[in-house]
């Protein structure tokens, strides 16, 4: 299956795809072929239908023309005749019923009222009318008028369906036919279908086989070749050989590419087979060295470490010494001037409290003014406030002034007005007084303006009087409250300077305590700080010896350092040439080299 | 000499260019009357009704011993009548106007001389076609005056007492 998968992909597929086109074109052939037929019959049923229509037309025509003519002669031939008997109306009805299509006849005398009728019920019936039960209106009708004064109307019925009858079986039995050779054309249809189908199965089996012996002779062969080929050298086996004996030019050019690339690729693999032995051996040398000389660097390392450790400890241990000097100088510092701060505060505080015994006298005495001048005050709002009351009464009786000042006015205004008519009326003799007569008017207006004025004035200065009044009310009651707080004030004064002088008194005392301490701290910080600078030095000396030592230790271990990173290389090199080799080896280069390499390993 | 040139311009000038009339204020607007046809302001009026008398006359008023017939200015005018009240005073007319009646006004103005120029005379009579008696309030008034704010409606006193005939 593997050998022929391509090929047979190849085969199935294009099989697959000439089978399928040849059966669709079968089927539309087929289909196309019967809607022909079906068409074809339809239109002729179609054409026969209408023919018959045509044709019972013409019947039904043709025999209403026999009837109304026979109806015609029979008229004329009862005219001809004098007298007519009943027996001759039924002989005539009779003889009309002899023809096939008629079904009833019927004699209507002048007021249209039936006297003679006659049938078809199985024999032919004569009665004076038609029973009820017979059914006439689906029958056609033929009406004649004679000029006969007995008979003066005939009815003659007659059915078509008879007529139709005859028509519809011609119209079956042609329709039959058609039928008939429709179903024939089918049965030819299916034979040609089938006989096409197998036809193109036979096409699309010698199209298959055509191509499988041409596909196994061009490209199967030579590609079995290549996949041998490809075997062997999947197995990493380069000793193969190519040689390009096939038919087709594409497939020779491939193998001998292949060839030439296979020779390149042997010659390398030997190369690098024998450098990575060399290399080996001399990365295994280089590894002893670099081992021995880690070994050496790491002992001097050591003992220099423990010299370094050594000369830390003593510098560290002198550093401390000095630090803890300093601590106790500092200190000592912080103490001084804390003892100074203190001693200044309690000089302040004595001072303060001196000042504060003073201030206090003074408000004490300042309180007991205060109290005398609120007494004054009271009496003196008491006095203002009945003033006050006065102007209100006297502002009353400008108010009423002023109101008769206005009212007087007002009768100057109209006395003017009358002298100025009266002037008018007196013409030119009385144009001077009219001048008068106008500045009175003028007064009268201005004095008038005035009183309003003073009116208003007054209002105000009532409502003032009124605030006053009671600002003053309310200043006396303010000024008696003071009276009571600076009393009381006075009296908590005296007592509050009884305790700030015995405050003051111990003050003083502890001023000149603090001074005494403050000198004795100054004496102890002065030797303090000789001690913190000696053994300052001290620790530089100690320090500078250490940081030395420390210098010497380092350049040994970064030496250290630098041996084992050489070895650690070493031991990579050596690894990595083994890698290689072993890499390399599964390559088989020829046939006589397989023995040497046993040998080598 | 001064005195006799004065009067004799005022002579010249007086009936021509200068007219004088007393001026008074009814329901915001004023009006005024020829100052030659008022014989008198009053201030305190003491009214006596008269019944079964139109609205308009408001009654009589003794004044030094002489009774006046009041009317009420504001009726005729068509404005709505208001009480007396402080500012209200009554204008008496002369004889020759109507016998011994007066009007009451709002408020009392001044007496405002004016030149004949600025006063606007009404149409004359027979200018308003037949239908005079429906204007009978307009026939109360004379002419217009232009003053510098405003304009005086000058009413003739003649017609006042017609006015009321006329209503009746």
């Amino acid at each position: 299956m593997k050998q022929t998968g391509i090929a047979t992909k190849i085969i199935l597929l294009s099989c697959g795809i000439a089978l399928l086109l040849m059966v669709v074109g079968c089927i539309l052939v087929a289909k196309y072929e019967m809607k022909l037929l079906n068409n074809i019959t339809t239109v002729k049923i179609d054409e026969k239908e209408q023919y018959y229509l045509y044709r019972l037309y013409q019947e039904k025509n043709a025999l209403s023309n026999h009837l109304t003519k026979q109806l015609d002669h029979l008229v004329s031939m009862m005219k001809s005749v004098d007298r007519v008997y009943a027996q001759t109306f039924e002989f005539q009805i009779q003889s009309l019923l002899m023809h096939p299509m008629v079904v009833a006849a019927e004699f209507c005398d002048n007021d249209g009222q039936s006297f003679l009728a006659a049938w078809k019920d199985k024999t032919v019936q004569v009665e004076k009318k038609f029973p009820k039960s017979l059914e006439l209106f689906k029958s056609m009708v033929i009406k004649t008028h004679t000029g006969i004064p007995s008979i003066e109307k005939i009815r003659l019925y007659y059915s078509i369906e008879k007529l139709k009858q005859q028509l519809q079986e011609q119209k079956e039995q042609d329709m039959n036919e058609i039928h008939e050779t429709r179903k024939n054309v089918h049965q030819q249809l299916n034979g040609l279908f089938l006989a096409q189908s197998i036809g193109s199965f036979l096409v699309v089996a010698l199209l298959g086989i055509a191509l499988v012996f041409s596909l196994r002779l061009l490209i199967l062969n030579p590609i079995h070749h290549l996949m041998q080929i490809a075997r062997q050298l999947k197995k990493l086996d380069l000793s193969v050989d190519i040689n390009p004996s096939t038919a087709s030019y594409e497939l020779n050019s491939l193998t001998q590419a292949l060839a030439q690339l296979l020779e390149g690729f042997r010659k390398i693999i030997s190369d690098v087979k024998e450098n990575a032995g060399m290399l080996s051996n001399s990365a295994d040398t280089m590894t002893g060295i670099a081992e021995e000389l880690t070994n050496h660097s790491e002992e001097a390392e050591s003992k220099s470490n423990i010299v370094a450790e050594a000369s830390v400890q003593i510098s560290a241990n002198i550093h401390t010494i000095a630090d803890s000097v300093e601590q106790i100088s500092d200190n000592m510092e912080t103490v001084s001037s804390t003892s100074d701060y203190l001693f200044n505060n309690i000089n302040s505080v004595a001072n303060a409290i001196e000042e504060l015994s003073s201030s206090l006298s003074h408000v004490g005495e300042r309180a007991q003014n205060g109290t005398k001048i609120a007494e004054k005050a009271v009496h003196l709002a008491k006095k203002a406030g009945k003033t006050v009351n006065s102007l209100r009464f006297a502002a009353d009786e400008i108010g009423g002034v002023s109101e008769f000042i206005q009212r007087i006015a007002h009768k100057t205004n109209i006395l003017s007005l009358n002298a100025t008519i009266e002037a008018a009326s007196a013409g030119s003799a009385g144009r001077g007084f009219s001048v008068v007569a106008s500045a009175i008017q003028e007064f009268a207006e201005q004095s008038s303006r005035a009183a309003k004025d003073i009116t208003d004035r007054i209002a105000s200065v009532q409502k003032g009087t009124y605030e006053i009044e009671n600002v003053f009310k309310d200043v006396s009651t303010i000024i008696k409250e003071m009276n009571e707080s600076s009393e009381s004030i006075s009296f908590a004064v005296i007592e509050q300077t009884k305790a700030v002088q015995e405050i003051a008194s111990n003050a003083l005392e502890a001023d000149e305590r603090a001074r005494n301490i403050n000198i004795s701290i100054e004496d102890l910080t002065q030797t303090v700080n000789d001690a913190a600078d000696n053994t300052a030095q001290v620790a530089l000396g100690a320090n500078d010896v250490s940081s030395r030592i420390q210098g010497v230790s380092e350049s040994i271990s970064f030496n250290r350092q630098i041996s084992h990173q050489i070895n650690e290389t070493a031991i990579v090199l050596n690894h990595l040439s083994g890698n290689l080799k072993y890499m390399v080896d599964p390559f088989k280069v020829s046939h006589q080299s397989k023995s040497n390499n046993n040998n080598k390993e | 000499m001064r005195k006799i040139h004065n009067i004799t311009s005022q002579k010249k000038k007086m009936p021509e260019t200068k007219r004088q009339f007393c001026s008074f204020q009814m329901a915001g607007h004023s009006f005024g009357v020829d100052i030659l046809d008022v014989k008198e302001i009053i201030d305190e009026v003491v009214l006596t009704k008269i019944h079964h008398a139109p609205s308009e006359m408001l009654g009589f008023v003794n004044i030094r011993g002489h009774v006046h017939l009041v009317l009420d200015l504001r009726l005729l005018l068509n404005f709505e009548t208001k009480s007396i009240d402080e500012a209200s005073r009554v204008l008496l007319f002369h004889p020759n106007v109507g016998e011994s009646f007066g009007v009451m006004v709002d408020q009392i103005g001044h007496m405002i001389e004016v030149e004949e120029s600025l006063i606007e005379y009404r149409l004359s009579e027979e200018n308003i076609s037949g239908i005079a008696r429906d204007f009978r309030k307009s026939e109360l008034e004379k002419g217009v005056c232009k003053l510098k704010d405003k304009l005086l409606i000058i009413l003739d006193a003649s017609k006042f007492l017609n006015a009321v005939d006329l209503k009746r």
